[in-house]
Order: C-alpha cells, then structure tokens, then sequence
C-alpha cells in the first residue's frame, strides 16, 4: 500500500496542463463559431445543439481529469462524482418522462 | 477530529478547534430562520457563521499548515492516498453537482414547457443565441475562468515542485482571474436588468420572448455566481495564508482543496455556458 504521493516529482512533470488549457480554449471557440449568426450556417439545428453538448461534455471531461487530478487518483474516488452523475441521470429521466406528458 | 497520529510525526499540539461548532450552529440558526421565514432568525445565524468563519480562519492564518495534513503523511487505510479532507471534498462536490442538476434541470423543464409552440402551456419563444444576451463577452468570460483553472492548477504544482514564488504568484493570478470573472457578470447583469429590461418577472418589452426567460437565467447564472464568491473568498484565504509562508511542500493539502473546489466551479459553468447562452 502506498503511504507516499507515488513518484510525486516525476508526475508532476508529465502532467499535461497546458495542452489540456490550450483544447479547452480551442473547443470554447469553436463553440462560439457555430453558434455565431453568419459562421456555419450549413449546421441544422439539432445537430449544433449535438455537438455543443459533446464539445462541452469533451471540456469539463478534460477539466475533470487532468486539473482535479482524477485521472491520477486511486479509481475508486471516480465513484463518488460518478453516484451523483447517475442520480442525475434518474433526474433526467423523471423530467423526460415529466415533459413527455 | 479524532485521528491516529501519523507514523514518524511529533505529535505537539491539538488539531481541535471550537470554531467548526461555533459555525455549525449558525447554519442551524439560520436554517430555522429559513424554514420559519423569520428573517432576524435568519440574521442571527448569519452572524453567527461569519463570525465562526472569521474565527476558525483568524486561527488558521496563526500557524503553517499542519504536519499531519501533507501529502508525505496519508494514512494507511483501506482508501489509499486519498486523506479524509479530499474525500470529504469529493463527497461535496457530488452533493453539489445534485444541486446544480436541480437548478438546470428545472429551468431545462420549464423552457420545454412553456417554450415549445403547440403545447397549452406555451407562453412564448425562448430567446435565441445572441438575441438578449451579450454572447461573445460571456465567451471572454468562459475564456478567463479557464485561465483561472490553469493559474490554480499551476500554482498546486509549483507547491509541489516547491517552489513558492510561481505558488504565490499563480495564487494570486486566479484570485485576479475570479474576480474579473465576477466583475463582467455584475455588468452584464446591470446591463441586462437596467439596460434591456430582462428582469425576474418580465422579459425585454416588444420582444415577444416567454417571461420565464429572465428568471431561469438570473437562477442558473445566479447560484453559479455565488459558488464563484465562495471560491474567490477561499482562494483570498489560501492567497493570504501563502503571501505568509503558510504552505510548504509537505503541507498544502489547502491549496488542493480549494483547487478541487474551483475547477468544478468551472466545470459547471462550462455546461452552463452551453445550456443557458448557447442553445
């Protein structure tokens, strides 16, 4: 069992911040483009809302598991933000199912 | 806080505080002013937390960070490597992203029902992307607040590396970068509610969008704007306590605390900046 931040030094020096900065950076403009009036026009409705979805989720992925460290965690504490998500996920659906009516 | 002491560390003081109590009754105050709507009971339990708070941190910023927090000395147990405070953190953060969920999904609910033509409870048109909202100034925003998750992450790295001019240096830059944040928000929303007429109850006149519009947005970005408050007042904290030489590189489990904290502000309103400005 670990007592010691595991070769803390060393995984501090591969830990890939600023391309993670310049993706999230690069994907927030992109955002803006599609939804700017006049860039894209081509895009239907239902698809940019789509792919706005996937490029934010792609955004707080990234945020998740390279700048709170997830990713470098023992897996387990993935679970807990995980429990929220799928109590989210029943919320979602009784909402679904709310509207629907 | 019971605790095993930690292998090879002197154990020379008490890590107790009465100030955590002194905090918890506030809140119990203030909630029975909540659920009672008695405004004065409320303020007495206001009164009482910040002055707990204000305790509890006055005591803090006395001494460096204790020994038995730093990264050297996790305790052994059937969770490795995660000490009690970050699963506390964790546990949190999972309570809020509830919370949030509640808010969005809510306002998500109310837009599909009353902004969907057709239905009975159509009450008009949601506005579209960039027709009362300032788009590409909330998009400056998003971009400064990713600077900030950066600037945050870089200067618990540099704690680490054990370097504590970039810590203090990239500590400051993020508080800068929360307040700038919250700074554009306060005008975009004088400039909302004073300027075009989005209010809790009204949306602009003549634009013929659903009512509800201004009301699900000062609730979604609201909340989120006090979320960003608290973690501009905890990373004023951390700034301080480091400006004082309160971090080393065994001892700043803080910084990462209030690091976690604040990324998932920003992870929030990541997806708030789609939701509620996008589509």
């Amino acid at each position: 069992m670990a007592t010691q931040a595991p070769a803390l030094g060393e995984t501090l020096r591969r830990r890939p911040y600023i391309p993670v900065f310049v993706t999230l950076a690069v994907v927030t403009g992109l955002e803006l483009a599609i939804t700017t009036p006049g860039y894209f026009p081509v895009l239907e409705h239902t698809f940019r809302i789509v792919l706005l979805v996937i490029m934010s989720t792609i955004k707080a992925s990234l945020v998740v598991a390279y700048y709170m460290h997830l990713r470098y965690e023992p897996r387990w504490l993935a679970l807990i933000p995980l429990a929220g998500l799928a109590l989210v996920a029943v919320l979602v659906a009784a909402l679904t199912a709310t509207v629907a009516h | 806080m019971a605790h095993s002491e930690p292998a090879g560390e002197e154990e020379e003081e008490h890590h107790g505080s009465p100030w955590p109590v002194i905090i918890a009754i506030g809140m119990g105050v203030g909630y029975v002013g909540i659920v009672s709507a008695s405004v004065p009971m409320l303020l007495v339990g206001l009164v009482i937390f910040a002055g707990g708070a204000g305790g509890w941190i006055h005591q803090d910023m006395q001494r460096p960070s204790s020994a038995f927090y730093g990264l050297a000395t996790a305790v052994e147990s059937k969770f490795p490597r995660v000490s009690a405070r970050k699963l506390g953190m964790w546990l949190f953060l999972a309570t809020e992203i509830m919370f949030f969920s509640a808010i969005i999904g809510s306002s998500f609910t109310l837009r599909l029902r009353t902004g969907t033509p057709g239905l009975p409870t159509f009450g008009g048109p949601w506005a579209t992307p960039n027709q009362i909202l300032n788009v590409p100034l909330t998009g400056l925003n998003t971009f400064i607040l990713i600077c900030s998750s950066l600037t945050m992450v870089e200067a618990l790295a540099a704690i680490e590396r054990d370097d504590k001019v970039k810590h203090r240096f990239f500590l400051l830059a993020t508080l800068l970068l929360g307040i700038t944040f919250l700074s554009i928000q306060a005008f975009e929303y004088q400039k909302l509610y004073f300027g075009e007429g989005l209010t809790f109850t009204h949306a602009p006149l003549g634009s013929g969008v659903n009512p509800l519009y201004g009301p699900t947005f000062y609730a979604q970005t609201g909340v989120h704007g006090s979320h960003v408050t608290a973690g501009v007042l905890a990373l004023a904290y951390v700034t301080r306590k480091a400006f004082k030489g309160g971090f080393t590189k065994q001892n700043h489990e803080a910084v990462e605390l209030v690091g976690l904290y604040w990324h998932f502000v920003d992870v929030v309103w990541i997806f708030l900046f789609t939701i509620v400005y996008l589509v």
